[in-house]
């Protein structure tokens, strides 16, 4: 780990400003993914500014929406009675990433920038865009097993590691930031990138920009609503694909559909297709197959995760069966 | 013996316990040394090739760098530069020497160790060294190597008995080819070592080792100092499993910086270094043949085994051997290859050639049982080997068919539909299998001092680890026993090079050759007491001494005429202690016998029908290993080998991107020990039956018995529950698709 | 030092160390930190200057002193204070030896800056037992021989306490899913569910 300078700055402004002042200077926030990379020497900022005891915490519900405060912790939004109560997908979906520890520490923010496992960028003696863009994409036709089916590009076929931004994407979330510039509002749908050309740039926030709050609609998807994940081991493992379904039910009937996936993109995938084609039908497994078939159209695999173009389907058809009450787990 | 209630086999807690639940038990990393320096080691990049040149200067100018060390600048090790030979006599070739020379042999082999005043001013300096490599292609795939597979010269030769040509007779054939994966130690503990040189010729190194004394010849040859002057202590060892059976890198580059800079200096490798620099289980490709009658009688098996070495190391570890003991068959045939690649050598790892072999061999027979539509277990139980088909020596014992009986009625074996696919809970298909383990049962030489001190107190030592197994409990117990003299007053030292010499801690050897070396020396304690006694009272002058008994720290006459403590015995004859040191070995009884532990492992697991989620629902593992020393941690021993053989066949796989060479699964987020949620209720069924021919306390080994067939059992109840066959290890989810 | 209270010193003095005009650095900065940053010693100056003050109450003592901003709270408690009953396996978040306590709450102590703990308390393995008297936890792991090696227990104990705490400890499944960040190599899982089974329904204050 480099040398840097620590401050801890009262104000929200005085952080920004810190971080505006250094080139290479990062926000700290629950520091489980920036230590660890500070630590392989993947990231090296110069210059740490703790944000952590600015008064961004807490969760609220102001009318129809819920407000997160960016240094809200993982586990409290887990265990919050407002989010269990109008978004158990989003609980569910942070209960299934990382430990109780991890969970304890995690900010809402610093998940929501959580920068991909891919094996590639995690060893600095090997190629990978992302971490050092001209150098190649070392997983392209490597050991690609854990990687992207969906909207990858040459350069980088990483896939992002969060389940919290799978159920954020799937309940339409707004990601509240703050900088220089002022505040804007960018909507989780834009806030994560593809690689294209530029796979260096997982979001589109800037650099000098703190992310504040994260505000969800509550949405009438909270009793059928679930989060599957299938890996290698029953806990504390990434994702090999997981499904954030939550339908808005009539009796056996879907008015409306929300899908998302994890493991198969280097942002949380959406799945407007199946949602679309699930509008208005019933909820038979029938259906609910040719929603995944849909949904998996333009998928593309690689060598060593073909496994993904039929374990994908099934695990949103096991998703959508159990959200529905079609079935159990 | 004693003849109050024998402490062997109760389950005592362990007598360190209190220092582990507290933090108060020291490892390697923890001693408190003055002036002690911190070294990181920085990996090379490239697998095969050498280093063309390397930029230091960076490193050197970093705050509180105290040293940068390099093949360039190393102080040379007289024997360790010098030598020829490995200095290691159980693998063939050289060993790897850090800071030798400019030769690459494996990625992510030492290139410099960065030396500095704290531990985060070393780590930024080693990142500060920059090497440039003339690069080589690196062969590291063994299947596209198999032409260069060789005959091991440290192994035995490839075996046959009968006729080879047998399978011609069968009514069935059955050949299949089977893979496991490089499975990588990973202890919790991290390897390290801080090395204190004391003078030029003498040295104490604190260290993971299962061996103090492999550690203190290793360094001392490598030195060219006097063994004596090598002293390693390693007092708790935080997991092992084989990967600590011999000196790597970081007591090496410890060593080697700490004559650099006159200074203490302690080396820890980070996580992902510990992947490929302390050894790992190779990966294995292994051939069934199985020929059997309609009976389900074999007329012949075949099995070969390719597994992965280094380029410049031979390690062995038969896979085949197993094969040769289990069944009754007049006809069998084995052969064993090593491939070198440019890895790292690999290292013994928890039943080194038993886990994968008997995943092998006990697959196969799986398979053929469904050929022959005759229930697994009773395939085995028709096959079941009186005495060793290979030597035709009686077995000292074997309790096996007790092990099917009582796992299978545990169990509820005869529930089993033989049809596969056909058992479902809910979305979950639901699988039963089952396979047989055996692991050699042995006792090698050696040595323990018991000390009775005049209040009483029994100190034990003897130059054996424990690696977590509680060898310090097992070993008072049989102390116990032995003298009479209650635990609690008993203390069992290990874990330092300058006490008694014995087998280090691995090969399931400690109880059965430590264990009887503890109940040989206070036997011969308690021998010299009662000869003390006996010139005390003249009454006593001569009772024979079969009649003495021993019991709450007494020895008294059988007919109670005379009862004393050994306190007051001791006070009495003016001895502030008395002691004897006993080197202890096997009974030449003994070789007339053939002796194996055995087990026999029952799963049930839940496969979902949808998204191949995988979860190992139950385990009943009844075991053969000779009397029970202490069932509380014995059966804590079998949850850990079951919680092995569950990561072997579900989880765990470290893998290699070819094009580099590069290990590119080392970390534990990738490489996927079993976590809690992963291991589900374990039941241990003990036969608990004492094999008194081959130890006076009749114990077998209990250390790998219980991962050995683990593997097999689960991957035949993914196939009972799916109806699909996985035969290369892990069975992923992705697998069942 | 409350949550509010800024730590902020030096705050321009490193990049300026790095990029500044020697003018501007005589306003600032003593003769001997200029003609070491024109000497290329800039990395030595700044590392005395970057230091980090630290207030932290360990087991309830507390502890002021200057660190080295880099330190993990597993470093700081390991390296610097000796209390080396909390462990580190690897030192990346991903096994849970180094588990710790800081205000009540488990966290993994090698992905903590030590500098974030400022004001803070944290408890360690050491600062379970009340004196010679074992945590009822710690003695249910003796009981229940909730270990082998015991390399990573101190990590399991202070998870396991958290975990009843956090109301995590209703059913056995609960137990393996909530413990599931603490790795055990050696396989003692079913053991250390039922240690905190035990203390859970025993009702003990944890």
């Amino acid at each position: 780990m480099n040398l840097f300078q620590y401050v801890r700055p009262a104000e929200q402004k005085t952080a920004i400003a810190a971080v505006a002042a250094e080139p290479t200077a990062r926000f700290l926030g629950g520091g489980t993914n920036l230590l660890d990379l500070m630590k392989r020497h993947i990231m090296q900022p110069e210059k740490l500014v703790d944000v952590t005891r600015l008064p961004l915490k807490g969760i609220t519900q102001q009318g129809n929406i819920i407000r997160i405060g960016a240094l809200t912790r993982n586990t409290e939004i887990a265990e919050d009675k407002t989010i269990l109560q109008n978004l158990p997908l989003l609980a569910m979906a942070i209960n299934a990433g990382a430990s109780a520890q991890i969970r304890n520490m995690a900010t809402t923010g610093g998940n929501l920038l959580q920068r991909t496992r891919c094996p590639y960028f995690y060893d600095t003696a090997m190629p990978c865009n992302k971490r050092e863009p001209g150098t190649g994409c070392g997983a392209l036709e490597g050991f690609n097993r854990m990687h992207a089916i969906f909207g990858f590009s040459d350069k980088c076929i990483a896939v992002n590691p969060s389940d919290m931004n799978v159920a954020l994407r799937a309940l339409d979330a707004t990601v509240v930031v703050n900088g220089p510039k002022g505040e804007r509002k960018i909507p989780i749908a834009d806030f994560h990138r593809l690689p294209g050309d530029t796979p260096e740039k997982d979001t589109n926030l800037d650099k000098n920009e703190l992310i504040t709050a994260v505000t969800i609609p509550i949405s009438p998807f909270s009793k059928n609503a679930y989060y599957l994940k299938v890996r290698d081991r029953n806990s504390y493992a990434f994702a090999l694909v997981s499904v954030a379904a939550a339908l808005n039910m009539d009796g056996n009937t879907i008015k409306e559909a929300r899908l998302a996936m994890g493991g198969v993109a280097h942002k949380p995938w959406r799945l407007t297709d199946a949602e679309t084609f699930l509008k208005s039908k019933t909820a038979t497994e029938e259906n609910f197959q040719q929603a995944a078939q849909i949904a998996f159209q333009g998928a593309k695999a690689f060598k060593h995760n073909q496994y993904k173009l039929k374990l994908g389907p099934n695990t949103i058809v096991q998703a959508l069966s159990v959200a529905s009450g079609l079935k159990s787990v | 013996m004693g003849d109050d209630i024998k402490m062997a086999g109760q389950p005592l807690s362990r007598v360190d316990g209190k220092l582990k639940v507290t933090g108060a038990a020291k490892y390697a990393a923890e001693y408190i040394i003055p002036n002690l320096a911190y070294g990181v080691l920085a990996s090379g990049a490239i697998a095969r090739g050498r280093i063309k040149s390397i930029d230091t200067a960076a490193a050197e100018k970093a705050p509180g760098v105290i040293a940068i060390i390099t093949h360039l600048n190393a102080p040379k090790p007289p024997g360790y530069f010098g030598g020829k030979e490995s200095s290691d006599p159980r693998t063939e070739g050289g060993e790897y020497r850090v800071f030798y020379n400019d030769v690459i042999l494996y990625s992510g082999q030492p290139v410099a160790l960065a030396i500095a005043d704290t531990f985060e001013r070393a780590r930024y300096a080693a990142s500060l060294v920059k090497v440039q490599y003339v690069k080589e292609p690196p062969q590291t795939d063994m299947l596209s190597n198999m032409d260069k597979a060789v005959v091991p010269k440290e192994s035995d030769p490839d075996y046959n008995r009968g006729d080879k040509n047998a399978f011609d007779n069968a009514a069935f054939t059955f050949e299949q080819e089977y893979q496991t994966q490089l499975q990588v130690h990973n202890p919790m503990e991290p390897h390290a070592a801080i090395a204190v040189w004391e003078g030029a010729d003498a040295i104490t190194v604190y260290n993971k080792t299962q061996s103090s004394p492999i550690a203190q010849e290793d360094i001392a040859k490598a030195w060219k100092l006097q063994k004596e002057n090598v002293h390693i202590v390693s007092k708790f060892v935080g997991g092992a499993f084989g990967g600590a059976s011999r000196v790597w890198p970081e007591e090496m580059a410890a060593t080697i910086g700490a004559k650099k800079i006159g200074r203490p200096l302690k080396v820890v490798f980070n996580r992902d270094q510990l992947f490929n620099m302390v050894g790992y289980r190779p990966q294995s490709l292994q051939k069934i043949k199985l020929g059997a009658d309609k009976d389900g009688k074999l007329i012949g098996i075949h099995h070969e085994a390719y597994g992965n070495t280094s380029t410049y190391e031979q390690f062995t570890a038969n896979m085949t051997s197993l094969t040769q003991a289990l069944y009754a068959c007049d006809n069998v045939s084995t052969l064993y290859r090593l491939v070198p690649l440019d890895v790292s050598t690999p290292c013994w790892t928890r039943a080194p050639g038993e886990a994968p072999g008997s995943f092998a061999l006990e697959s196969a027979l799986d398979e053929l049982s469904y050929t022959l539509k005759i229930d697994p277990l009773e395939l085995r139980k028709r096959n079941y080997a009186a005495q060793n088909p290979d030597t035709k020596q009686p077995w000292s014992t074997k309790f096996l068919n007790e092990c099917y009986e009582r796992g299978a009625a545990q169990f509820g074996w005869e529930k089993r539909n033989p049809q596969p696919r056909s058992t479902t809970n809910g979305n979950w298909l639901i699988g039963y299998g089952m396979a047989t383990g055996i692991y050699g049962a042995w006792r090698a030489p050696s040595s323990a001092r018991a000390v009775l001190n005049s209040d009483g107190t029994l100190v034990v030592q003897s130059a054996t680890a424990d690696v977590g197994v509680g060898t310090a409990t097992i070993m008072s117990q049989i102390a116990a026993d032995a003298t009479g003299i209650p635990v609690e007053k008993i203390k069992f030292e290990l874990g330092d090079s300058r006490l008694p010499p014995a087998i280090g801690q691995f090969g399931s050897l400690t109880t059965t050759s430590v264990g009887s070396a503890v109940n040989d020396a206070c036997v011969a304690l308690r021998q010299k007491a009662i000869e003390y006694l006996k010139k005390s009272q003249s009454s006593l002058q001569n009772t024979p001494v079969e009649n003495f008994a021993f019991g709450d720290g007494k020895i008294k006459t059988k007919d109670d005429a005379v009862s004393i403590s050994y306190a007051d015995l001791l006070q009495q004859q003016h001895l502030p202690s008395i002691e004897v040191t006993v080197d202890s070995k096997g009974s030449e009884e003994a070789d007339k016998y053939s002796s194996y532990s055995y087990n026999a492992t029952f799963v049930e697991v839940g496969v979902h029908a949808l998204t191949n989620q995988l979860k190992v629902n139950r385990v009943v593992s009844a075991i053969d290993a000779g009397k029970i020393m202490n069932k509380k941690t014995a059966r804590s021993q079998v949850y850990g080998s079951v919680t092995w053989g569950i990561g072997m066949a579900l989880t765990e796989e470290s893998v290699i991107d070819d094009r580099y060479g590069r290990w590119m699964v080392k970390d534990l987020a990738d490489y996927h020990v079993p976590v809690n949620a992963d291991i589900p209720a374990i039941e241990v069924l003990f036969i608990d039956k004492s094999d008194d021919i081959l130890t006076p306390i009749g114990a077998k080994g209990l250390g790998e018995i219980g991962i050995v067939g683990v593997a097999a059992a689960i991957a035949n109840a993914v196939y009972h529950a799916t109806g699909k066959r996985v035969r290369d290890l892990p069975i992923t989810p992705d697998k069942l698709v | 030092m409350n949550e509010q209270e800024p730590f902020c010193p030096n705050e321009s003095r490193r990049s300026f160390l790095k990029k500044s005009t020697v003018i501007t650095a005589v306003a600032l900065t003593p003769a001997a930190a200029i003609n070491a940053a024109n000497n290329h010693w800039d990395e030595h100056i700044a590392a005395a200057i970057e230091n980090v003050s630290l207030s932290v109450e360990i087991n309830g003592t507390r502890h002021t002193m200057d660190i080295d901003p880099r330190t993990s709270l597993l470093d700081l408690l390991r390296e610097n204070l000796h209390l080396t009953g909390t462990k580190k396996g690897c030192d990346y978040g991903q096994c849970g030896a180094c588990t710790v306590h800081v205000n009540g709450e488990r966290v993994l102590s090698c992905l903590t800056l030590a500098a974030t703990t400022d004001g803070s308390k944290v408890t360690t393995i050491e600062g379970l037992a009340n004196g010679d008297e074992l945590h009822p936890m710690q003695a249910a792991f003796i009981k229940h021989d909730g270990f082998q090696c015991g390399y990573c227990t101190p990590g399991q104990i202070m998870s396991a306490v958290a975990c009843i705490r956090e109301g995590h400890a209703s059913s056995r499944d609960q137990i393996r899913e909530y413990m599931s960040g603490n790795i055990c190599r050696c396989g003692a899982y079913p053991n250390i569910v039922d240690a905190i089974e035990e203390v859970q329904k025993g009702g003990q204050k944890v």
